[in-house]
């Protein structure tokens, strides 16, 4: 039944041609999948999860449990997208999902696969013999709804962030009456309205508001609400949140992906996010052509869409009738509506049921729908009087309308705590217990009648203005009234014979029946938040939405238990489906991290500088002209160092100024050696320890004045030690005078190292530095000017080699390396670093992991010399001296030859099971001609000459090892002295 | 609400700071404010700093149980947040 020009009040104009699973349709503007797919009569839509059963629409929301699309064509593809909030673009591409392979044929249904094994916690009892992994293969192809994309052609998502007094969450009849109150009243407003279009269900519900027709009174509030400065946000649902913060999701065009995430601080918070309809539970109530009555009027109003040509409605309460005679009034022709209850419990329908039987409609009270006929799409309804005469007929239609009472929308009530209250009338719950800046107001507090929620909405607006110090007066709320109070009556399933309770169902999305229900109870999970597991009820993407009052209705009736004792299990955001990057507000790839380059960055890149990111810096690892690998270019690198001359890109260590009358007292409480011993003009090695007396940091400490010193810490750390430093000046220190600066990225650092380092640097700084190049110490340094910026030359090496520390400003970083380039000094990357400082045997953060005290790093002289600093108090512990403590050890193999990687475990000869240490560093010395290492041994077992096992069972193999000084290579130091 | 009030830069979002540690008691050995921290569910006393402000050091009263930050005094200054 294709409808081809429709009227309603979102559709209109031109025609425009879409795909949906290959074949060519047409829709109007305005349409969306859902109402487009439904007027070319294509009930169809997908196949269930589990057991592949075909499906349409049920609900029209973002609840929508099976009408899940894909959009585009492979390997841009946007998958599980709503049909309902999904606008219609010309030559927009659609597909079915979870079906193969076609959606009317889909082989594993028509082979029943799975069926009959994929009951409640199906997963802990099915699928074991001979082992899981037999079936993985399988499993994951039949497994889930959507493909996955392959590339993303969405540009990346918008953050807003927002603040105001009051935001008020829906624009229905609550939300607009809150949002003018809160506006009268003074205060700063943001509204949400999660559809394109403002006013909820007054847009088809034949209502009255304040003497005028709604639309009109919806109309007027709009306009009076933008004289006010009300900021209004369509497409823009409220997801979640926490503390306060308020996170909304802008959809374009209903399309996940291409969203801008909104994170708003309001002072106050009113949630009128309305009810959502209930289905029921009967035989096979799942065919394509079964949805909510809601549904059915929505697509009728908005896109002049009838669901169906023959309808029957199914429900529990009064207003079937009016929803009947405006489906009637739009062309739909009602057959029957079905109503659960006996006559006496509806009087108030008493009128419009005279009016539906005038008109040929058999309105059957006391009766129950028990079964949908048909298979791809519903033929007929079978219905069944309820009590003891129980007579069947069956009425053929080709939609069946259900309507089980509405469900407050909880989710914005319970995400973060809060318990659920029972309301009798509504047999629903609502959330209670809200902090004080959040209520519930409208259908979302339980109030359905449209006079109600209007009242219920302007005291919420008014009182959330108050909250936030708005008090100007807010008027009188409207009167209004619409659809009559629904006079529900508990009706959760129809009755069934056991073998068919499998096949009523309760949560659409993830298959979850009757029967799973039942069988969860008979195991022992009666608890709604375990049957919520157990049976996966709720899970998907309507968080229970349309399962979890019915299927807590349900329980309550197989146990025997109230309803108001079961409660509602808690619900999880996002309450509409988001990707991963919205959410991360576009914070995704290279976006991830701030990323922090030296000034000589762009030169490693363009001469073939491999760079990594170590933390968060950007540094070279080698360069491509030196080998055909890291390894490879590392060790020609190193040797070249060792031989020649090199230079390395040392800006990423951490440097930070301490200034003051009382600096060097400052910084000998903060170090383990003393710095108001150094001379100025000297720098020392000093290390830092944490407040249990592990090893916390090291790092050279310059004095450049009697009053100023520069501290400089490892690379990457320069932060966190900023911070410890900024906690001991804020305590101890706040009434002295010291001064922090963190001029990390103040200076850059040029590390000049070799025997033919002080040639070329004579060469390239000229006459004036002579001098000092001669004079220079090793831990001296000399201050002074270079092409006219300043220049600090520190004669230390970190590689063993003569070597010399140039500290320049950023921007004459590029001209210093380039000159000493050109003077013989090749570059080196943190490979040829690594294996040089290995030899050396310098430590790193593998050695500084955070677990190693001074005593165990072969310190034990600088904490002779220790005054009281921090960490002092628990250095001295005689645990730390015990014979399983490590001690920092060199290694090399017993045979001279054979690898070893950092990591691999250390074992003692008569013990082969238990670690006593591990290899912390490793590298290939090409100045030695063998593996070297360091590690960290048990003391008990740490005898130099002795011999230790490695073992790496992941990568391969134990390798003897020989224990040695941890300087592998000019122990004297003589090089680095000359 | 998950606002903190720095003393120096106003009322700012908790993003901004980094907790670090809770307050040791008065009367602690080293060895107890080391590793024997107070645990308090809705009375906590922490150490946080404003690192993405400021890069003050404060002291902050905060309830655990419901991210509720109480109050927040500059770490030197005497009283409580």
């Amino acid at each position: 039944m294709t409808q081809s020009v429709r009227q309603g009040s979102r559709v209109g104009g031109e025609t425009f041609e879409f795909s949906f699973d290959g074949r060519r349709l047409r829709a109007q503007q305005g349409d969306t999948a859902a109402s487009a797919l439904l007027a070319n009569g294509v009930p169809l839509l997908g196949r269930s999860i589990k057991y592949r059963r075909g499906r349409g629409l049920l609900s029209y929301g973002p609840e929508e449990p099976n009408a899940l699309l894909t959009v585009g064509r492979p390997p841009h593809v946007i998958p599980n997208v709503p049909a309902p909030l999904l606008a219609l673009t010309p030559g927009m591409v659609l597909a079915s999902q979870n079906r193969w392979p076609s959606l009317r044929f889909d082989l594993s249904a028509v082979l029943r696969i799975g069926g009959g094994f994929m009951g409640a916690g199906f997963y802990y009892k099915t699928f074991i013999w001979p082992s899981w992994r037999f079936y993985e293969g399988m499993i994951r192809r039949l497994a889930g709804l959507g493909p996955a994309p392959g590339a993303c052609a969405l540009p990346p998502p918008s953050v807003r962030n927002l603040e105001c007094d009051v935001l008020i969450a829906g624009a229905g009849a609550s939300g607009l009456a809150a949002a003018a109150a809160a506006a009268r009243a003074g205060a700063r407003v943001i509204l949400c309205e999660r559809d394109g279009v403002c006013g909820g269900e007054l847009q088809f519900e034949t209502a009255t508001v304040g003497g005028e027709s709604a639309s009109a009174w919806v109309r007027a509030t709009l306009a009076e609400l933008g004289r006010r400065n009300v900021h209004i946000l369509t497409s823009t649902a409220v997801v979640g949140g926490t503390g306060g913060l308020v996170v909304a999701l802008e959809q374009q065009r209903g399309l996940p992906g291409a969203d801008t995430l909104h994170r708003i601080r309001p002072q106050a918070f009113v949630v009128a996010m309305g009810a959502v309809e209930r289905p029921l539970a009967f035989i096979d109530n799942d065919r394509p052509g079964v949805m909510l009555l809601g549904a059915a009027e929505r697509l009728l109003a908005y896109y002049g869409v009838r669901a169906g040509r023959q309808a029957v409605l199914f429900g529990n309460h009064d207003r079937l009738y009016p929803a009947a005679l405006r489906l009637a009034a739009g062309g739909v022709r009602v057959r029957a509506v079905v109503d659960t209850r006996p006559p006496d419990l509806a009087r108030g329908s008493q009128s419009a049921r005279r009016d539906l039987e005038r008109h040929g409609v058999e309105c059957m009270m006391g009766h129950a729908v028990v079964r949908a006929l048909g298979r791809l799409d519903v033929r007929g309804a079978k219905i069944l009087r309820l009590g003891p005469d129980a007579e069947t007929r069956t009425i053929p239609c080709d939609a069946l309308l259900m309507s089980g009472g509405w469900s407050p929308m909880v989710h914005a009530g319970l995400q973060e705590g809060g318990t659920p209250i029972y309301v009798p009338r509504l047999t629903a719950f609502i959330a209670g217990e809200q902090p004080g800046w959040r209520t519930l107001c409208g259908a979302a507090g339980g109030a359905l009648e449209l006079g109600k929620a209007l009242a219920d909405g302007h005291a919420a607006g008014a009182a959330a203005a108050r909250a936030a110090g708005a008090a100007a007066d807010p008027g009188r709320a409207p009167s209004g009234s619409g659809d009559g109070p629904p006079a529900l009556s508990a009706y959760w399933r129809a009755p069934a014979p056991p073998a068919a309770e499998k096949r009523q169902f309760v949560d659409f999305q993830n298959d979850v029946t009757v029967a799973d229900l039942r069988q969860s109870l008979a195991e022992g999970f009666t608890d709604i938040e375990h049957v919520k597991r157990y049976t996966t009820l709720g899970i998907g993407t309507d968080q229970g939405r349309l399962s979890a009052v019915l299927g807590a209705g349900i329980i309550a009736e197989l146990t025997g238990h109230p309803l108001a004792t079961i409660g509602h299990f808690r619900t999880r955001p996002p309450y509409q489906p988001a990707t991963l990057k919205t959410l991360a507000g576009g914070r995704a790839g290279s976006l991830l991290q701030p990323v922090r380059r030296t000034p000589l960055h762009q030169w490693h890149e363009e001469h073939g500088g491999v760079t990594e990111a170590t933390g968060l810096w950007m540094r070279p690892r080698h360069y491509a002209a030196n080998g055909a690998d890291a390894f490879a270019a590392g060790c020609a690198e190193a040797k070249r160092v060792r031989e020649h001359g090199g230079v390395c890109d040392g800006s990423t260590l951490g440097k930070i100024e301490v200034t003051g009358s009382d600096a060097a007292e400052f910084l000998d409480r903060l170090y383990l050696t003393r710095a108001s011993s150094i001379k100025v003009g000297r720098s020392k090695y000093m290390v830092n320890l944490r407040e249990d007396g592990m090893v916390l940091d090291d790092g050279l400490v310059l004095r450049l004045a009697p009053d100023r010193y520069l501290a400089t810490t490892s690379s990457g750390h320069g932060g966190h030690m900023l911070s410890h430093f900024e906690f001991y000046r804020d305590t101890e220190w706040c009434d002295r005078r010291v001064a922090l600066t963190d001029v990390t990225e103040a200076w850059a650092v040029i590390v000049c190292a070799g025997p033919a380092s002080r040639d070329a640097l004579r060469g390239v700084l000229g006459g004036d530095w002579h001098e000092a190049l001669g004079r220079l110490a090793h831990m001296e340094f000399a201050p002074g000017r270079w092409c006219g910026a300043p220049l600090r030359l520190l004669r230390a090496s970190f590689s063993g080699e003569l070597a010399f520390e140039l500290h320049c400003p950023p921007r004459n970083a590029l001209p210093l390396w380039e000159t000493l380039i050109h003077a013989g000094m090749a570059p080196y990357g943190l490979e040829a670093l690594d294996i040089l400082r290995v030899e050396k045997g310098y430590l790193v953060g593998a050695e500084l992991n955070g677990q190693t005290t001074p005593f165990d790093l072969g310190m034990g002289h600088l904490v002779k010399t220790a005054g009281n600093c921090v960490g002092g108090e628990l250095l001295h512990r005689p645990a730390f001296h015990e014979p399983i403590r490590p001690k920092l050890v060199g290694v090399r193999a017993a045979n001279g030859r054979a690898m070893f990687l950092a990591g691999a475990q250390l074992t003692a000869p008569e013990d082969r099971r238990r670690s006593c240490g591990h290899v912390t560093s490793s590298v290939y010395s090409p100045a030695l001609g063998e593996w070297i290492g360091l590690a960290l041994l048990a003391r008990e077992h740490a005898r130099e000459g002795g011999t230790i096992l490695a073992q790496d069972p992941l990568r391969g193999g134990d390798t003897l090892l020989r224990i040695t000084p941890t300087n592998h290579f000019d122990a004297a130091g003589g090089r680095m002295k000359a | 609400m998950s606002r903190l009030v720095c003393p120096f830069c106003g009322p700012r979002e908790l993003e901004e700071f980094v907790f670090r540690k809770t307050l040791a008691e008065p009367a602690a050995t080293p060895y107890e404010a080391v590793y024997e921290r107070v645990n308090r569910l809705h009375d906590s006393l922490e150490h946080w700093q404003h690192l993405h402000g400021c890069r003050a050091w404060l002291r902050v009263r905060r309830d655990p149980s419901s991210h509720t930050v109480l109050g927040a005094v500059l770490l030197g200054s005497e009283g409580p947040p």
